[in-house]
């Protein structure tokens, strides 16, 4: 999963990406708005965390642009302002979701999850895929009733697949959701990471759940 | 309600009516009264010029001729005529039937014609005495009728009075109350005017152009209320969202660090950060405290003989390590030792800002001149800096509460836009001006005059 972070303040900004990317979460930040609505426009972010008083460009603007360019990105606002006012503008304007600073980290990584999930269709934070559980809340994976321990970026990999489950996906779009913009695209690291959750979750079991489409990518399918 | 506009214009109105309505009604009254009068009067002499020709004298021989067909009014004893003759000296000699028993007054010593109005048996009665060289010649009237004429006129004139004050006063209630009905229009504006809904005005077509000014300066308080609400409402709205991102980076900061273990190394980093953040709100609320102690209505001063000379050594003292450590050099000139009534420490603060600000916004290795003089009543203190400058767009806005030309670099030092304010404030208490000029790229010039505070003896 990869995460815009439009905020000019530098060392909310830097505690904030430093906390999603121990959460699996591959994270790029914009310190202004010309870089926010550059990279909003040009890198394929899963969700964009909007800080609305930006230098340059402010994120009000910054929202209606990508919305008008028909980007769907969800979108998940913050603002250091709390009235009722600011709160329609914000959703009016295509928002999907409000976080007023100050505020707790937990709590925007539950309104993260809850984006990715709507926009999935999953109603719950269980994902379940055959006899595969997946709990996006304490990244719990289990499979035939066996805890499997994964690394992050195993895990963040596996997320990803089980939430564009029955989808091809190919290996560019895989890294390209897994790295932020600094990665140098290599996309024989996907190999190997598929490599390394196939022995993890569908080894011993007779019902593969990882299926290689030759030539294009990789599909999570129950 | 007497006391209500509305009460006293129908009053007042009612009063002026009903005054001239009395003169108008006592003026036809005598008038009508004196028409019939004068017919009566008219009348009578012309009866007693009649008598008169019935009458010969000779050689002290009075004849009287009347005939019936004169005498045939004064007969009866109904009949409303009468008249009776007599000597100068009151001898009554003839008298006519309708008289009965009773006699006309009369008065001896009197020689000329006379009218008067008398009561004949509780009755009125119009008499005349007419003197002829020998004789006079009463002739009289009953004016019954006539007086009862003018009664009834008195009545019909004082009802059409009392019912024109009647219809006139319930017009006048309805001009009255239309003619106000703008005003209370006003007023209910007015109430409604709220905390929440400030914006709006007293307007209106129907507001009369007597009340226009009344209704324009009605709305020029509130835009200045207005005005004044919402900068206080900005303020409020600034200050807190100016505490909230420290606030979140704490929250972010102690949180994430307490979701794992973690090597020491990187404790150390959050905590770092959260005391970085901390320091910040501290400073952001100790010079909110300042600014809102020297707005407020009573600020407490500590008013005392100060050399300003040695308050600006003070100040530069304080802000000598941070200019050592870019490299700036600060100088001070003027040979002069001004002394003004005023704060110590309030004006240490002034000078501290404002050097301060010469410091964080000049380039490594600048200069800062600062000279004192003295310029008519005040004393004049520049503040010269070879720093970057601020553009010509953002001069009139750095006094500004929160305002920073750049924010990041700004942020970077420690600003939060607050410093000039401050010292606008107390440059405002010490009966002074301040005044900033610049140039991008060459350098900014802040001049502050002082008066001193006036001593409340
Ligand atoms: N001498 C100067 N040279 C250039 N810019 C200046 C100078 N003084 C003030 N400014 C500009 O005006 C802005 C407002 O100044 P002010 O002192 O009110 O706030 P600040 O310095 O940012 O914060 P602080 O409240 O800590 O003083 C500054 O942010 C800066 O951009
Ligand atoms: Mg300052």
């Amino acid at each position: 999963m990869r995460i815009l972070i439009a905020e000019d303040e530098k060392s909310l900004a830097d505690i904030v990406k430093k906390g999603l990317k121990e959460e699996g979460y591959t994270v790029d930040v914009a310190y202004n708005g010309e870089d926010g609505l550059f990279m909003a426009e040009n890198e394929p972010s899963d969700i964009i965390i909007l800080d609305i008083m930006l230098p340059v460009i402010d994120g009000m603007t910054i929202l209606k642009k990508i919305r008008k360019a028909g980007i769907k990105t969800p979108v998940l606002m913050l603002t250091a302002k709390d009235t009722v006012m600011d709160k329609v503008s914000g959703l009016d304007s295509g928002a999907d979701d409000y976080l007023t600073k100050p505020f707790f980290f937990e709590e925007l990584l539950a309104r993260i999850r809850a984006l990715l999930r709507r926009n999935s269709g999953v109603k719950t934070s269980i994902i379940e895929i055959g006899d595969l559980i997946i709990d996006t809340a304490s990244h719990e994976v289990i499979r035939g009733g066996r805890v499997i321990s994964l690394s992050a970026k195993e895990y963040a990999l596996l997320e990803y697949m089980a939430i564009n489950r029955n989808k091809m996906l190919g290996r560019t779009t895989l890294t390209e959701h897994l790295y932020d913009q600094d990665f140098d695209l290599d996309s024989n690291v996907i190999d190997v990471f598929i490599n390394r959750i196939r022995n993890k979750i569908d080894r011993g079991f007779d019902k593969k759940l990882i299926h290689t489409i030759r030539g294009a990518g990789y599909m999570l399918k129950g | 309600m007497l006391s209500s506009i509305k009460a006293k214009i129908i009053i007042f109105y009612l009063m002026v009516l009903f005054l001239s309505l009395s003169v108008l009604g006592i003026f036809l009254y005598l008038g009508l009264g004196k028409i019939v009068h004068d017919s009566i009067d008219s009348s009578l002499l012309s009866r007693a010029k009649a008598l008169a020709m019935l009458i010969n004298e000779d050689n002290n021989e009075t004849e009287f001729k009347f005939s019936d067909d004169v005498m045939w009014e004064y007969n009866s004893p109904k009949s409303k005529s009468f008249f009776q003759i007599r000597r100068p000296d009151g001898t009554a000699m003839e008298k006519s039937a309708s008289l009965g028993d009773s006699e006309l007054p009369f008065q001896t010593g009197k020689n000329q014609t006379s009218f008067e109005t008398i009561l004949l048996n509780n009755k009125p009665v119009r008499l005349i005495n007419f003197h002829l060289h020998n004789l006079v010649i009463q002739c009289a009237e009953d004016i019954k009728d006539q007086t009862n004429l003018l009664k009834n006129y008195r009545i019909v004139l004082s009802l059409s009075i009392l019912s024109i004050m009647i219809i006139s006063a319930s017009g006048g209630f309805i001009i009255a109350r239309k003619a106000l009905t703008p005003v209370k229009e006003i007023s209910e504006t007015i109430d409604r005017i709220s905390e929440s809904n400030l914006s709006e005005r007293v307007t209106g077509k129907n507001i009369p152009s007597e009340l226009k000014g009344l209704a324009a300066s009605f709305n020029r308080t509130f835009d200045s209320l207005e005005k004044a609400f919402n900068r206080q409402k900005q303020f409020t709205a600034d200050a807190s969202h100016e505490l909230r991102t420290p606030l979140s980076v704490i929250l972010s900061q102690s949180e994430i660090a307490l979701r794992k273990e973690r090597a020491v190394e990187e404790y150390r980093n959050a905590l770092a950060a959260v005391t970085e953040a901390a320091k910040m709100m501290s400073q952001i609320v100790q010079k909110l405290l300042t600014l809102a102690r020297l707005s407020s209505d009573k600020v407490e001063l500590n008013i005392e003989d100060i050399n300003i000379c040695k308050t600006i050594h003070e100040a530069v003292k304080l802000l000598n390590p941070l200019a050592e450590q870019k490299g700036i050099s600060i100088n001070i000139s003027g040979n002069e030792q001004p002394v003004i009534r005023g704060d110590r420490a309030v004006l240490l603060e002034l000078f501290t800002n404002l050097i301060d600000n010469a410091v964080k916004y000049n380039t490594p290795h600048g200069k800062i001149d600062i000279s004192i003089r003295k310029e008519m009543d005040f004393i004049v203190t520049e503040i010269k800096d070879t720093g970057i400058g601020i553009h010509e767009g953002d001069l009139d806005k750095v006094f500004d509460r929160f305002y920073r030309v750049d924010k990041s670099r700004s942020r970077e030092s420690g600003g939060i836009g607050l410093g000039l304010s401050i010292c606008e404030e107390i440059v405002k208490l010490h009966g002074g001006r301040i005044e900033i000029k610049s140039k991008v790229g060459e350098g900014t010039n802040v001049t502050v005059y002082l008066k001193g505070i006036k001593d409340v003896t």
